[in-house]
């Protein structure tokens, strides 16, 4: 007999409005069906209506995390599209922001990573790192979330060498707490045995599922956009793509935390070598008829933009992928054979986040589609008996 | 391989199937064929191109025709497969059993663009919501959202 869990989309634990639903037979998932469009804006259609410059600002909308990333493929593409060579330091600028906008990200993740494991003092420590480059970020930008950094033809602010030399001290206490996470992570046995083997994508099914980011990466598949398409600064500099073949959930912790290594490099470097000049170009108004495919390798992997121009002010076609739906089918391959305990474990380990087991399920007869609220006293009784009747987890396969 | 390689050996490879051929950008080449000739195209592309990777489809509503990209990636370039045809007869073939990670963005351009995806495995609908009303496709050109009169339960008539 199997049942039917549903998760979300509205869950007191979940953050984003997902709706998973679990077929189990017994404590093993055998089939996930995932239904999404919960949250859906019709952005790409609201992008037609408005002008080239109000679009940067929609697009850093997309989303609260990696806000620069998408703002930064578009202008990109834009820029591509108007024939406008933006001056090197407002480049260097645009792209330190990203990657100190990596470096937050992927320490949130770390932190979430943390707590769906159980380590919740790993939780704490990262998010209070966190702190050290937020407070850059909103010293650079004045803004926490919204960097609106970005404009057509380079970027808003400048850089003073009194920010300067800031950033290079918080990189560097940032860099010494990331090498002892990576000294944690690699040794503290509870936490290792916890995520390893759990959420297995192997290296086939990541190419064949289209994975991007560090969920490809952790599979043994170096697909990173700064190096395959290098643009704009990242030819000119020096820097590995972290990748790791665990397949797992701890090859994707490594991977992450290898890349908050880089990303240290990489700001190094870019202040290094930040050249004196302009920050921005003043760009036309309108963009001449034509194409563009722009691409960025946001925290979570490559964001593709494709944008058509019509020769009038605003598009006439934005179209957006956000690296979260690329992954999404490689996750229903993750939590298939995998543990319901592992479910908040896994999916949180392509970035979104949702968490915790039900507190009161709803129970669909997975042949009639007949659905029961049972309260949680029932569903102990019914799974005593189930136990006392039926041979234990006969047919659980552990992941590995 | 350099671009003008690419562009050399996809001449070669496609022969008369590739409508339009060029190489806009750095890393950049499009390719144009017709529907019927879109799956063969895909197949070599992943075989002989190492561009397994689908990053996305697009969907351009070009008034009377529909226009799909499939924005393909290879670790040395960049190459985009559009191919067209007419909003008389919106139909296409699923290229899911090529690629299996384009499911997604097939159900997607189904539910937008109203174009019946032929072949799809899973083609309920992705983002619409299930009282959304049969026949309305917000990307298409002609589709203009109008905001419903509010009405407030049990408010002023």
């Amino acid at each position: 007999m199997n049942f039917k869990i549903p998760i979300g989309p509205q869950h007191p634990a979940l953050k984003e409005p997902i709706s998973l639903r679990m077929t189990v037979e017994g404590e093993v998932i055998t089939d996930v069906d995932m239904r999404l469009g919960y949250n859906h804006r019709g952005l790409e259609k609201l992008a037609e209506d408005r002008n080239w410059i109000q679009n940067i600002y929609l697009t850093e909308r997309i989303c609260g995390i990696c806000s620069h990333s998408h703002a930064t493929c578009y202008v990109q593409g834009v820029e591509k599209l108007m024939e406008l060579a933006p001056p090197r330091r407002g480049l260097y600028i645009r792209y330190l922001v990203s990657e100190l906008e990596r470096i937050h990200s992927h320490l949130l993740w770390l932190g979430v990573a943390g707590h769906e494991a159980g380590f919740d003092s790993f939780f704490m420590y990262t998010w209070r790192d966190r702190e050290v480059v937020m407070d850059l970020l909103e010293m650079i930008s004045g803004n926490r979330v919204h960097y609106a950094i970005n404009t057509i033809g380079g970027v808003r602010r400048d850089l003073d060498a009194g920010q300067i030399a800031k950033i290079r001290e918080g990189i560097v206490t940032l860099r010494k707490r990331s090498e002892y996470y990576f000294y944690i992570g690699a040794n503290e046995p509870s936490f290792v045995a916890r995520i390893a083997g759990v959420g297995f994508l192997s290296k086939e099914n990541a190419v064949a599922l289209c994975a991007v980011g560090p969920v490809a990466r952790a599979s043994g598949v170096a697909r990173d956009v700064r190096k395959d398409d290098p643009w704009a600064v990242y030819d000119e500099i020096d820097f590995e793509v972290a990748t790791a073949d665990s397949c797992d959930v701890l090859g994707r912790v490594v991977v992450r935390v290898k890349e908050l290594l880089e990303s240290y490099k990489i700001c190094e470097q870019l202040l290094k070598s930040l050249p004196a000049g302009d920050i921005a170009v003043k760009a036309p108004r309108k963009a001449k008829p034509g194409e563009v495919v722009s691409r960025y390798e946001a925290p979570r992997g490559e964001n593709i933009h494709y944008i058509k121009a019509n020769g009038t002010d605003k598009p006439e076609r934005l179209k957006v992928r956000a690296p979260t739906l690329a992954n999404y089918p490689a996750t229903v391959e993750m939590l298939r054979k995998g543990f319901i305990a592992d479910i908040p474990l896994i999916f949180a380990a392509i970035d979104p986040c949702i968490c915790c087991a039900e507190r009161t399920v709803t129970l669909i007869a997975a042949g009639s589609g007949e659905e029961s609220v049972v309260r949680m006293s029932d569903l102990r009784r019914r799974a005593i008996a189930r136990h006392q009747n039926a041979p234990v987890k006969r047919n659980a396969v552990w992941p590995l | 391989m350099s671009d003008i390689e690419i562009v050399e050996n996809l001449r070669r490879d496609l022969g008369e199937k590739a409508i339009e051929l060029s190489n806009p950008g750095v890393r950049r080449i499009f390719v144009k064929v017709a529907p019927r000739d879109l799956l063969p195209a895909i197949t070599l592309l992943r075989d002989k191109y190492d561009c397994a990777y689908l990053a996305t489809i697009s969907g351009v509503d070009k008034g009377d025709a529909f226009e799909f990209l499939y924005h393909f990636a290879s670790p040395v370039a960049n190459i985009n497969l559009r191919t067209e045809f007419p909003k008389s007869e919106p139909r296409i073939a699923s290229i899911c059993a090529v690629i299996p990670g384009a499911v997604l963005y097939e159900r997607e351009l189904q539910d937008m663009f109203g174009v019946l995806v032929e072949g799809l495995p899973d083609p309920r609908p992705l983002v619409l919501p299930d009282d959304w009303p049969a026949g309305q496709y917000p990307l298409r050109k002609d589709w203009k959202f109008e905001r419903p009169q509010e009405v407030i339960p049990g408010g002023k008539s």
